[in-house]
């Protein structure tokens, strides 16, 4: 058996390992791996105090910082690299041929299981860090339909009736102030007098609020959206990228089933090649003989 | 890494200036202070035993201080939507609660007000006769 021989049988069952590891990969839906890189957001009952707009950057952030999104770095370097390796070989493999083809194509099969092995991990973890941004939004969202359903006919009614108390209070306070000053008591009480002085400063303070770029409400098509629309629109860009998460592991999986196949064809042709170099056993030797058996 | 604990610092500062603006605490009191001085109010207006100069210097220290709680009551956000029977009930009749305000609103004195809300007139006082049960 010559060294090109004893290489088929090992090209052979490394073909098959690929075969296997391929199929493996092309099973859908692949479990979200367990004490691997993990997010842990801030606590929605603290996010939801925040204006909406930094609310998205403050996740985004978050994640960011966390050891899952070092671990989607990490891989989305490696996959990177993987493409580069792979389109290297598949341009070595169109300008050479005979053994070192067949080796070529062998390294590419190798190479493109590793690339999918590693495309898979970064869905895998793509999906986690959606699957948990996905909850914390639903939790931030809970939270203010909570405070929305506390409203009820009672409370409802109650609001009306002081925001009518103090419509009312605010047209007959210079009346009121003007009946005090005609008392003996004269002047103003203290509280008049800061109050006044501290309405003004609230004022301004209120008017650099409303005016700071942080607090300007995110703006959509029809204008300017509710801290609620805003993150429904959040988790319907979530929903989205899961979505597409979905489409992208059938393209793994096709991409695995291909793979699969080029390495049951390169096993093929290997044995094909195999079978032609070897010494035919033959089936006819027992007719060769027969004139050992019949006498003359 | 100093920009990571920089973005620590700030966001920590976004969530707390979150927290505060809020609102400041609730004081859960100031209805009830306003009530009492209400009825310390009606109360010197009521009283016999009290000369006229007396009566008036009351009436005036005791309306400027209920004035100023009955804004503080109105101006309170932290009793907005605060569905408690005290607050409900406070907020239920405007007249008799902000007395002072309500009065002055009407053109009426605070006595007459609160004696209407009660059901009674100055009127109806004056007209009735005194006779036994």
């Amino acid at each position: 058996m010559n060294m090109r021989n004893q290489h088929q049988p090992f090209i052979s069952k490394s073909l098959a390992a690929v075969f296997a590891a391929t199929l493996v990969v092309a099973i859908p839906g692949v479990a979200l791996a367990e004490g691997g890189p993990t997010w842990h957001p801030e606590s929605s009952e603290r996010l939801v105090k925040l204006p909406p707009t930094y609310l998205q950057k403050t996740l985004d952030y978050d994640f960011e910082q966390s050891d899952l999104g070092q671990a989607m770095r990490d891989i989305a370097v490696e996959v990177e690299f993987k493409t580069l390796t792979l389109a290297d070989l598949q341009a070595a493999i169109g300008q050479s041929d005979g053994e070192v083809r067949t080796e070529l194509r062998h390294q590419f099969l190798a190479e493109k299981s590793v690339y999918i092995e590693l495309a898979v991990a970064r869905n895998t973890l793509q999906r986690q860090q959606l699957l948990t941004k996905m909850a914390v939004l639903d939790d931030i969202l809970a939270e203010l339909t909570a405070d929305q359903a506390s409203m009820t006919p009672a409370r409802q009614q109650l609001i009306d009736h002081q925001q009518a108390a103090r419509s009312r209070f605010e047209a007959a306070m210079a009346d009121v102030d003007l009946s005090l000053a005609e008392t003996t008591l004269g002047t103003e009480s203290r509280y008049s007098l800061e109050f006044a002085a501290n309405f003004t400063a609230i004022e301004a303070l209120t008017l650099a609020i409303q005016s700071h770029s942080m607090n300007e409400g995110p703006m959509a098509e029809e204008g300017t959206l509710t801290k609620r629309e805003y993150l429904r629109q959040m988790i319907t860009d979530v929903e989205t990228e899961l979505a597409l998460l979905d489409q992208q592991e059938k393209i793994i999986g096709q991409m695995a089933k291909l793979v699969a196949l080029d390495a049951m064809a390169l096993s093929n042709d290997l044995m094909g090649v195999e079978l032609a170099q070897a010494n035919d056993p033959g089936t006819g030797t027992v007719r060769a003989a027969i004139g050992f058996f019949v006498p003359n | 890494m100093k920009t990571t604990t920089w973005m620590k610092t700030l966001t920590t500062a976004a969530l707390i200036a979150g927290m505060t603006t809020v609102g400041g605490m609730a004081h859960a009191g100031n209805v009830e202070n306003m009530e009492r001085e209400r009825a310390i109010l009606i109360d010197t207006m009521l009283t016999a035993d009290l000369s006229p100069a007396e009566r008036q210097s009351k009436i005036e220290t005791s309306t400027r201080r209920l004035v100023d709680l009955e804004r503080l009551v109105l101006r309170d956000d932290t009793l907005i939507g605060r569905n408690t029977p005290v607050v409900r009930r406070a907020f239920g009749n405007y007249d008799l609660t902000f007395l002072v305000h309500a009065s002055t609103e009407a053109g009426m004195s605070i006595m007459d007000t609160w004696l209407d809300q009660m059901g009674l007139s100055s009127q109806t006082l004056m007209a009735a006769d005194r006779k036994h049960r």
